[in-house]
């Protein structure tokens, strides 16, 4: 792991976004588990080390796009983790006043611009945020995330083309965990790396080490600074591990116990933890005290949630349409 | 090929007169491709084409004046009229449907070789599309399900590229299409895939045949790019004829307009056929010429035919849009 | 006669459809969406593994492939699961599917059936609880068919694979639980057939879906007060039996119209212009629509659950029909 290229200050900071990530989802599991909240909900436990690699390289002000597994990418983007849960929990005080839930949050302060329940569709969507970001002529990048099962969707590969001809600043980040909902990805197309598809269109690509955070995060400074430079669209292929099923409540039946037993060898966490450790910048104790304070805040953002007030029912066609601002 | 030729050109004329009006689009340029490639086939096997059709259904033996009257919308057409020009079929020739939608019998074909192999009959489909389909979604999702299905399908892509340039630019980079060569597509899904001068007849006939022995073989769906020069009639919305065409083309194109002569000098498919034939003493000029007056009759008969033929009731835009239930 | 529970009842025939006709193949999902007894379909792919296919997640691909397979003499029924998926795939089923019988002049037929699960299914989300046949009814070609009860979506089954045009099979998540009598040698329904599901004289309501299990208990409570209201289930939409309904609302003079789509254009929208066009002389009152309302459905339990054709804004509609 390339953590000598790092400075230590920097990937402890790191190591507690990813823990707040990994300790929040924990906690939305928790509340699904006491029926506090209800919906399709699905968790990104394990694939920490690409939401917090691919993003701690941008600026305040580059666009991020995500699919459905996106709690984990909006907190990495800077997303408040109270008004976070708050949406989850459908409450008036989460970040969409309740009215998209988990899959379809929105955090535009922080350059979280959406997620989506449609596989795939936020990669168009993104392609129209890199061409207005082009033409703002200010360095901004957009990225957007999408996972193995985007591959086999007919607006990935419009996308990819659209991307490569116009040459837009967007960073494709494919999060291939293996599986497309229930089914391996094998069984769905015979292509194994998605970053192939992006090189048929002339957009240079990368596989890593999804769970490595170190290797993520050189591919991505690599990719930042020919994109930001202009040098159009590039394709990020993170192989990683989703440690729970497709959606919360999945008994990931088609999953073979030994494939999760490997890949709980390279949680991401603990692999950073044990570089940190290594190098002797952080002690048993102090990892501890990072994960309890994770713990802490999310434990925060659920009683928030939970204290929150329920949006107004007779209010729920105020936000359909805007108003103009005259 | 002169069948198509005089088809499409009588076509154009017809249109100029207003017996029929929408957009139509013309297979000349691309005649040697659709014949041969369309003579490998069995008479039960599926074919499905684009808007750029009459070419296709002709070649694979489509009556001119039930093809006219359909274009015409007559009683007497393909489809009685419902389907015009781009809507033509002819189930009877495997001609199930055409779609005016570019990619959107991409995977319709994929569909009937499903049914085909599950079927186990022995059909293969012939899937006819131009470039710009590629660019569309349905056709990457399609070749990632022909390929995983290892389907019987024949994918025919005809590459028309840019007018007036010569061959080569039939290979140029597109500017619509990122990956380059087109053939890069299917071989992604580890379809093979080849390109070929779609103006040599001989050529087409040769690598369409060893394709669909392959495929009949159970080898999974197959790719070729044909590639030809556009026609110099087709550069505008609307098509026309530079020069109506005759065998004597095939050896002096002063009557051509200049701005279209090499067209016609170098890449046109029929007169490099007719060429071909006379220069390996399989056919006399005289002879050539004499087949292509039949050819011109009898189009100019189909044509008659079809602009006598009657306009449906318009009661009948009301009907047979529903299957009779069987309960 | 036996009690099945709706998912009981939908297996069986699809057991029986894929038994009975080689031509019948399965495409993509379970037909039973998340719900906890979706496991019984693996007994299914055990024992007809040729002709069940699982494709990528490429709906525009697999639904045109289905309508492919069926032009070419396949009977395929495609699962897409989530209704707002059909979204994905729409080029296919409206411009090519549903047309291609008429404009080949009758000499291609489409023997596909599109099924899906429709509307608010609890935290579903905008994306997740769509009710599109109400955009697809004004899609010709397309029968639509829409059951609510065990016996029906059995029958209903049995006769959209055997329809020769292309159907769009919309089901519900919340209806999968409740039991019904299904007769031990049922037959297929014909389309265009409608099922009063409960006998009244007061008011006809007219729901479709799981709304008509909402309708029946609101009917239950009114009937309390004194008001008996015939629920009318029209059970296909297309093809669509209006006689039916007119003979009840002959009886009742009012009508009330209860359904998950959107208010405008939606599936009560055009029932209550067909009502209004050949029974205007029967009506006491003005017609009634119970819809889901004009808003991308959100996300929060209650909101959801405000915009919905619930059975308490059921039973004011019914009072105010007859104050």
């Amino acid at each position: 792991m390339a953590i000598k290229k790092e400075n230590s200050k920097d990937v402890i900071e790191l190591l507690r976004r990813m823990w707040l990530i990994r300790a929040f989802e924990e906690k939305v599991s928790a509340l699904y588990a006491e029926r506090q909240i209800v919906g399709l909900l699905h968790l990104g436990i394990g694939q920490e080390a690409v939401a917090v690699g691919a993003l701690s390289l941008l600026r305040a002000d580059d666009l991020v796009y995500g699919g459905h597994r996106s709690h984990g990418h909006a907190i990495a983007k800077g997303a408040d983790v109270n008004k976070l849960m708050a949406e989850i929990a459908g409450r008036a005080s989460g970040y969409c006043g309740g009215r998209g839930g988990s899959m379809h949050i929105v955090a535009k302060e922080c350059g979280f611009i959406t997620a989506t329940g449609v596989v795939g569709g936020t990669i168009p969507l993104a392609l129209g945020a890199a061409f207005a970001a082009k033409e703002r002529k200010k360095g901004q990048l957009t990225v957007v995330f999408f996972g193995d099962g985007a591959g086999q969707s007919g607006p990935f590969h419009e996308s990819l083309n659209i991307a490569s001809l116009w040459q837009l600043p967007v960073i494709f980040v494919c999060e291939n965990n293996g599986y497309a909902e229930f089914t391996p990805l094998s069984a769905h197309t015979k292509i194994e790396r998605l970053a192939q598809h992006a090189k048929t269109y002339g957009i240079p690509a990368d596989t890593v080490d999804g769970n490595d955070l170190f290797a993520v995060r050189a591919t991505m400074r690599k990719a930042v600074d020919q994109c930001r430079a202009g040098k159009g669209p590039i394709f990020v292929e993170c192989l990683t591990h989703r440690m729970r099923g497709h959606y919360e409540g999945d008994p990931a039946k088609y999953r073979e116990l030994s494939q999760l037993a490997e890949w709980k060898k390279k949680d991401p966490i603990a692999r950073v933890a044990g570089a940190l450790k290594r190098q002797k910048a952080l002690t048993d104790k102090e990892l501890a005290k990072m994960a309890s304070e994770a713990q802490a805040l999310a434990e925060r953002a659920a009683q928030f949630a939970l204290a929150s007030p329920w949006p107004q029912a007779d209010a729920v066609a105020d936000q359909v349409y805007a108003v103009a601002n005259t | 090929m002169f069948v198509i030729r005089h088809f499409e050109e009588n076509l154009v004329g017809l249109h100029g007169k207003g017996v029929f009006g929408g957009h139509y689009h013309l297979y000349v340029g691309q005649e040697a491709t659709g014949v041969p490639a369309l003579a490998c086939l069995d008479a039960d096997d599926y074919l499905f084409t684009t808007h750029r059709n009459h070419g296709h259904l002709l070649a694979r033996g489509a009556e001119p004046k039930k093809l006219f009257a359909e274009i015409l919308g007559r009683v007497d057409g393909l489809n009685k009229g419902k389907g015009g020009s781009f809507h033509s079929v002819a189930p009877g020739l495997g001609f199930l449907h055409s779609s005016g939608v570019v990619a959107g019998i991409i995977p319709l074909s994929t569909g009937t070789a499903y049914a085909s192999k599950a079927q186990k009959n022995g059909r293969l489909t012939v899937c006819l599309f131009g470039d710009g389909s590629l660019e569309e979604g349905a056709a990457p999702e399609a070749f990632n399900i022909a390929s995983l299905l290892k389907l019987p399908v024949l994918f025919l892509c005809e590459n028309n590229g840019k007018y007036g340039e010569g061959r080569a630019v039939a290979a140029a980079q597109s500017g619509s299409m990122a990956a380059y060569p087109l053939t890069d597509l299917p071989k992604a899904y580890k379809i093979p895939a080849q390109q070929i001068d779609g103006i040599d007849a001989g050529l087409v006939h040769a690598t369409i045949s060893e394709a669909v022995e392959k495929i009949r073989r159970g080898e999974g769906p197959q790719f070729v790019e044909a590639q030809t020069v556009r026609y110099p009639g087709s550069a505008t919305n609307w098509p026309t004829v530079p020069a109506p065409t005759d065998t004597t083309l095939a050896w002096d194109v002063s009557q051509v307009p200049e701005n279209a002569r090499e067209w016609y000098r170098s890449a046109d498919p029929l007169l490099v056929y007719v060429r071909e034939l006379v220069e390996a003493n399989q056919a006399k000029r005289e002879e050539i010429a004499a087949l292509e007056s039949q050819v011109k009759s009898a189009i100019a008969a189909a044509v008659d035919f079809a602009v006598n033929s009657p306009y449906p009731k318009p009661e009948e835009a009301e009907r047979d849009f529903f299957a009779k239930s069987p309960l | 006669m036996r009690e099945l529970a709706y998912y009981e009842a939908k297996f069986e025939a699809l057991d029986e459809i894929m038994s009975g006709d080689e031509r019948v193949h399965l495409i993509n999902g379970t037909f039973m969406s998340l719900s906890p007894h979706r496991h019984v379909y693996q007994n299914l792919q055990k024992k007809f593994k040729e002709r069940i296919f699982s494709p990528p997640i490429s709906e525009l691909g697999f639904c045109g492939l289905a309508t492919g397979a069926a032009m070419a003499g396949l009977r395929p029924i495609v699962d897409l699961s989530t209704g707002s998926f059909i979204y994905e795939a729409w080029p296919q089923v409206a411009n090519e599917a549903a047309n291609a019988y008429s404009m080949s002049g009758g000499q291609t037929r489409v023997p596909v059936v599109f099924h899906l699960f429709h509307g608010l299914r609890g935290g579903g989300a905008a994306q997740h609880s769509g009710s599109p046949q109400a955009m697809l009814w004004n899609v010709p070609g397309l029968e639509i068919v829409i059951p609510s009860s065990p016996r029906d979506v059995k029958g209903l089954l049995k006769s959209a694979v055997a329809s020769d045009n292309p159907t769009i099979f919309v089901d519900h998540t919340r209806l999968l639980e409740i039991r019904g009598e299904v007769a031990d040698n049922d037959k297929p329904i014909p389309f265009g057939v409608a099922d009063i599901k409960r006998v009244g004289s007061d008011v006809t309501l007219v729901a479709t879906s799981y709304t008509v299990q909402v309708a029946l208990q609101a009917a239950e409570k009114l009937a309390k007060d004194g008001i008996e209201v015939e629920v009318v289930d029209p059970r296909t939409l297309v093809p669509f039996d209006l006689v039916t309904i007119l003979s009840s609302v002959e009886k009742t003079h009012r009508v009330i119209i209860a359904d998950e789509t959107h208010q405008s254009c939606g599936v009560a929208a055009e029932i209550a212009a067909r009502i209004a066009e050949t029974g205007f002389d029967k009506l006491k009152a003005p017609i009634r629509r119970v819809s889901t309302l004009d808003v991308p459905v959100p996300y929060s339990p209650g909101l959801e659950a405000h915009i919905g054709p619930s059975e308490a804004r059921i039973m004011d509609a019914v009072r105010a029909a007859l104050a």
